[in-house]
Formats: structure tokens, sequence, C-alpha cells
């Protein structure tokens, strides 16, 4: 579905993605995962389009993604959450849900459409809302909220928009430990429906949830494979131990 | 609740300003219409910047450019009419059912252009190139000398003709203003609460994240700034039939600096704010020095704004969102 070919990016000296091949496969959850600053988030904004990348190819669905702007990737199915909390604190929880479903249905620059009025829009947000367990914070100002239920409108948004590919970065980072399961249970009956690129630092998480993990350090592939393959590997051991540290293998310039 | 609250405040300013001739006349000081006529034009432009500044979060300091386009329409047109010669072998009119859409389109293709420019860039420089664009309109005006130059020019026959109505009449005059203020200004609250009133609180808030959802935030943007500048246009043509004079001040820095000066005093991301905002900073510039005066301050009254100043201050500190936190936010 989604294939990454030899993508590079760096900042100055640091080369934040080293040549990554990747390939997610329709139907799979794949879970990235790396030490800080292993170049997780900086492979998600080039997917997402925040970002380009200095050479390499992304290829989604057979189509060059690298040509396609950001605001756009969305209504081709390609959506991201982000790590660090990105919602609109001053409009309601449902409003929230409601901005991403109006800009699907492209009716976001509509100056005659009344927002309040769509009676239909405003129930397929609530519905949304329940699914994540905010059903009765829907009227709340977003930024009231605590830390675990933005992170959830969060996942809410995403959802909205109906991906095809979700690439969530770290959602449950910050959440309690209840709605850590309610969304991972969540995550669980999409899986179906949809494919997502898991970046995640929760171990428990994502050997649960995993079909295939790619573990990054210092920008490289150095291993993926299926969750108990990658459990045995001496390579992705040593980055979590920080063997690599001691004794490097991958050079940083 | 507030809902009614507001919508009683503002019908009732309505119908004041409707009855605002009638009480002057009757009190014998009808000059007064073509001050309170000044206020409406002057609020049309406002309530259209803070469309951008406080609706979007776009801090807009060249919104003047437009009002200069609007009026330099209606008054390049009126002096061909007069001269009866042609402009780029077009000949000039009076007539208001052309020149004021005309300036209106005008004023929008500027906007268009500045607009697509400008929005390339953010915050701090956002402010600088808006004004550069200001400033660029403003020495263009200037260097116009068939139009007068930095004199500006009269229209010597006196405001567009419009049919059934006659502008040249000072109490008709005011209520085609006032016609078009309350058009405007119920457009705005129309557009306010639509999906796009939505987009635009969202990029407001956290512009980097509308690209995620699929929304562009550019085009969004461009939108609305021209519809920003379709009303100052508007408000510019206005104004140059209200004062039969047109010249390069009406673009000039200092006047988009007036017109944010009246949001941020009348309370930002309000409708309301920017038309109190209007009402009080041109009233107390007309009048401060005569009440300064009549107290027995001369020296004060010629230096009058030695006060005004510390006033707006005072206001802006003091009030929570402007003139409108005064009024709205005390009784809950």
């Amino acid at each position: 579905m989604l294939k990454i070919q030899n993508l590079c990016k760096s900042f100055g000296a640091i080369k934040a993605t080293d040549n990554v091949s990747l390939s997610i496969d329709q139907g799979t959850i794949h879970a990235l995962i790396g030490p800080n600053g292993a170049g997780k988030t900086t492979l998600i904004s080039q997917l997402s389009g925040y970002m380009q990348p200095n050479s390499g190819t992304i290829t989604f669905n057979g189509f060059d993604l690298l040509t396609l702007p950001a605001h756009k990737r969305p209504h081709a199915g390609l959506v991201r959450s982000f790590q660090i909390t990105s919602v609109f604190p001053e409009l309601t929880v449902l409003d929230n849900i409601c901005l991403v479903l109006q800009s699907m249905c492209g009716q976001a620059q509509s100056i005659f459409r009344m927002a309040k009025a769509d009676l239909s829009e405003r129930n397929e947000a609530q519905e949304i809302l329940n699914r994540v367990g905010l059903g009765d914070k829907a009227n709340s100002l977003t930024g009231n909220l605590s830390h675990g239920q933005k992170r959830q409108v969060e996942i809410a948004m995403a959802l909205a928009t109906k991906p095809k590919l979700l690439l969530l970065d770290e959602p449950m980072a910050g959440m309690g430990a209840e709605e850590s399961r309610q969304i991972m249970t969540l995550l669980n009956t999409l899986r179906t429906s949809v494919t997502m690129l898991l970046v995640e630092h929760d171990m428990d998480v994502v050997f649960k949830l995993a079909d295939k993990i790619s573990v990054l350090v210092y920008g490289r592939v150095v291993a993926s494979d299926t969750p108990e393959n990658i459990r045995k590997n001496q390579d992705v051991q040593e980055a979590y131990l920080g063997g690599n540290e001691l004794n490097p293998k991958v050079k940083r310039c | 609740m507030k809902y009614t609250h507001h919508t009683r405040f503002l019908i009732g300013c309505l119908l004041a300003l409707i009855l605002l001739p009638w009480l002057f006349h009757a009190t014998d000081s009808s000059y007064l219409v073509s001050t309170f006529t000044r206020l409406i034009i002057f609020a049309i432009a406002a309530v259209s910047l803070d469309l951008l500044i406080g609706y979007t979060g776009l801090v807009s300091f060249g919104h003047a450019a437009f009002l200069g386009v609007g009026a330099y329409t209606v008054g390049i047109l009126s002096f061909h009419a007069y001269e009866e010669t042609t402009f780029l072998g077009l000949p000039g009119t009076l007539s208001g059912l052309t020149a004021i859409p005309l300036a209106v389109l005008l004023s929008a293709l500027v906007a268009l252009i500045i607009g697509a420019l400008s929005l390339r860039t953010k915050g701090v420089y956002f402010i600088m190139i808006t004004l550069s664009f200001g400033q660029m309109l403003f020495f263009l005006f200037v260097s116009l000398e068939q139009y007068g130059g930095d004199d500006g020019m009269m229209m010597f026959d006196g405001r567009n003709t419009l049919p059934g109505l006659d502008l040249n009449d000072r109490v008709e005059f005011y209520y085609f203003c006032l016609t078009w203020f309350t058009l405007f200004f119920l457009f705005c609250t129309r557009l306010v609460r639509s999906k796009f009133g939505r987009t635009l609180a969202a990029i407001r808030q956290n512009e980097d994240r509308l690209s995620s959802i699929g929304i562009n935030e550019y085009w969004a943007k461009l939108q609305i700034f021209v519809i920003a500048g379709i009303g100052a246009g508007l408000a510019g043509a206005l104004s140059a039939n209200h004062t039969e004079f047109i010249s390069p001040d009406i673009t000039h820095w200092t006047r988009s600096g007036d017109l944010m000066i009246v949001v941020i005093l009348g309370g930002m991301g309000t409708l309301i704010g920017p038309v109190l905002g209007t009402f009080l900073f041109l009233l107390l510039e007309e009048f401060l020095p005569l009440i300064l005066h009549s107290f027995g301050f001369d020296l004060l009254s010629e230096h009058w704004r030695f006060v005004f100043g510390p006033i707006l201050i005072l206001v802006v500190l003091y009030a929570k969102s402007g003139l409108y936190g005064m009024i709205f936010r005390k009784g809950g």
C-alpha cells in the first residue's frame, strides 16, 4: 500500500532519515520503534507532507506521493496524528471533529452553510467521539480537557477523516492507563478497515498490536520483521540497551 | 441568553442610527448627520479588518490600501466625467451603478494580488509586507500628478448619481451608507457563523494543523483577505462620495493604524466591537478638543492627542476584549 524507497533527509550534518526503505501492506498494523532521536517523527512528517525529503521516493497505492501537497494527502486517505498534541483549543470538542468532517466534504470554505446547523455532521461527530470515549465531553472547550483527553481528541480527528492509512505518532503518549486501553481496543477493532503505521514507545502496546515491526536507529532501518523475530534480534537489543553507543556500528555523519 | 442580549442591543443601535437624522433635525444640529455618516463608513472598514485580525489572526497593517483603491476608482471616474476625457479609452462616469461596483471589484482584485503575495509570509513578516504594500499604493497615488498628486482631487460634479436617490442630499446619503453598513454587518454575522467561519477560527488557533486535516489554509486565508478587501473598498467608495475629495492620505499607513486601533479598542474577534471602537475613536477625535476647550483647558485642547492617547491606553488595559468586553462580559 505504501512503499518508501531510499528515502534520505538530513539537517546539516545529521542524517535524520538515512536511506530508508520500507513497505507497509494493506490491512496490517506496522509498528515503528526506535530510541529517542531515531528519526521516527521526521519520517512521519515526510509521509504526511510536512517535510520534503532530500531524495528517495514514496508511493501510496502506486501513486507518487511526493508530488501531492500536504493538504491533499488526507483526501487521498493518508492521515497523521501528532505526537505533540495539536488541537483547536478554543473550539468545542465537537467542533474540532466537525471541522475535520467539513473539510473532508469539501465544505471548509463554505460561507452559506451555517456551522451549527448541519445536524447530520454533528451526529456523525458525536458518534466518533463516543467511539474514542469522549462522548460526554462533546460540548467542552478542547483547551479545558486534560492532557490524556486531548490525546483522544487527536485520535478522533484522525478517525474523522476516514483514513485508509493512518500514521499514528505515539498516540498513547501521556494517556492514563484506562484511556490507553480503550484506544488500544479501538485500534484493534479498526485493523480490518484501516492500515496503520504506529510509532509507539510502549512495548506492550507494540507487541500486542503490530503485525510487523521496523526498528529505526539514527535514521536507519536496522530491522524489519515480525514481532517474534524482532524480539530475538541482536541489533535491536543493542540499540535498546545502548550497545551501539559503546561500540558504534552506525556512523552519525 | 447571550445571543438574544446581543440581538436586542444591535436592534437598539440600528433603531437609534435610523432615528438620528430626525433627532439632529429637531435639535437644529443637522451638520452632525455628516459626522455620523463618516462614522458609519469607517465602521464598515473596521469590521472588515476585524475579519482578518480578530477572526483569522492575520494582522494586516495595510488595510487602508483598499480604502484608497475604492476611493480613487470613484474619484478618477468622476474626474474624467467632469473633464469629458477618457481613461485608457474608457469614458468617466458619475453613475453610482457603475462607479461603486467597479470600485468594489477593483478592491477585490488588488486584495487578491496583495493577498496572494503577502500570505506566503507569517507573523511579523506578514505585518511588514502588508504595511509595505499599503505604502506602495500610497506613493503610487502621490505620483498621479493628473489626479492632483499629493494634494488630491475634488469631485467637482458632486457625488455619484443613482436612480431614485439623491446622494447629494445629506440625509439620503446617510441612509444610503447605513443600508450598506447594515448589509455588510449582516453578511459578516453569517460569515463568522458559517463553516468557513469555523475554518477561520481554526486558522487563528492552530494554523499548522490544518493541512493535516485536508484544509488548504492558504486559499482560506486568501478568500477572507479578498472579502475584507471588498469591505474596505466599499468603505473607500462611500468615503470618496462623502467628502467629495480624494487624496493619498486615505491610504497612508497611519490610516491603517487607526483602523487597527479601532479594532483593538472595540474588541477583536467580535463584530460589534469594531463598530463601538470606531464610534468612540472618531467621536473623541471630533469632540475631545471642544470638550477640553469648554472646560477651560486651552493648551490641552490644542494638544488634545495628549489626552486622547492615555484614554485609548486605559481602555485597552482595563477593559478585557475592549469596549465589547466592558458592555457584554460584566453582566455575564
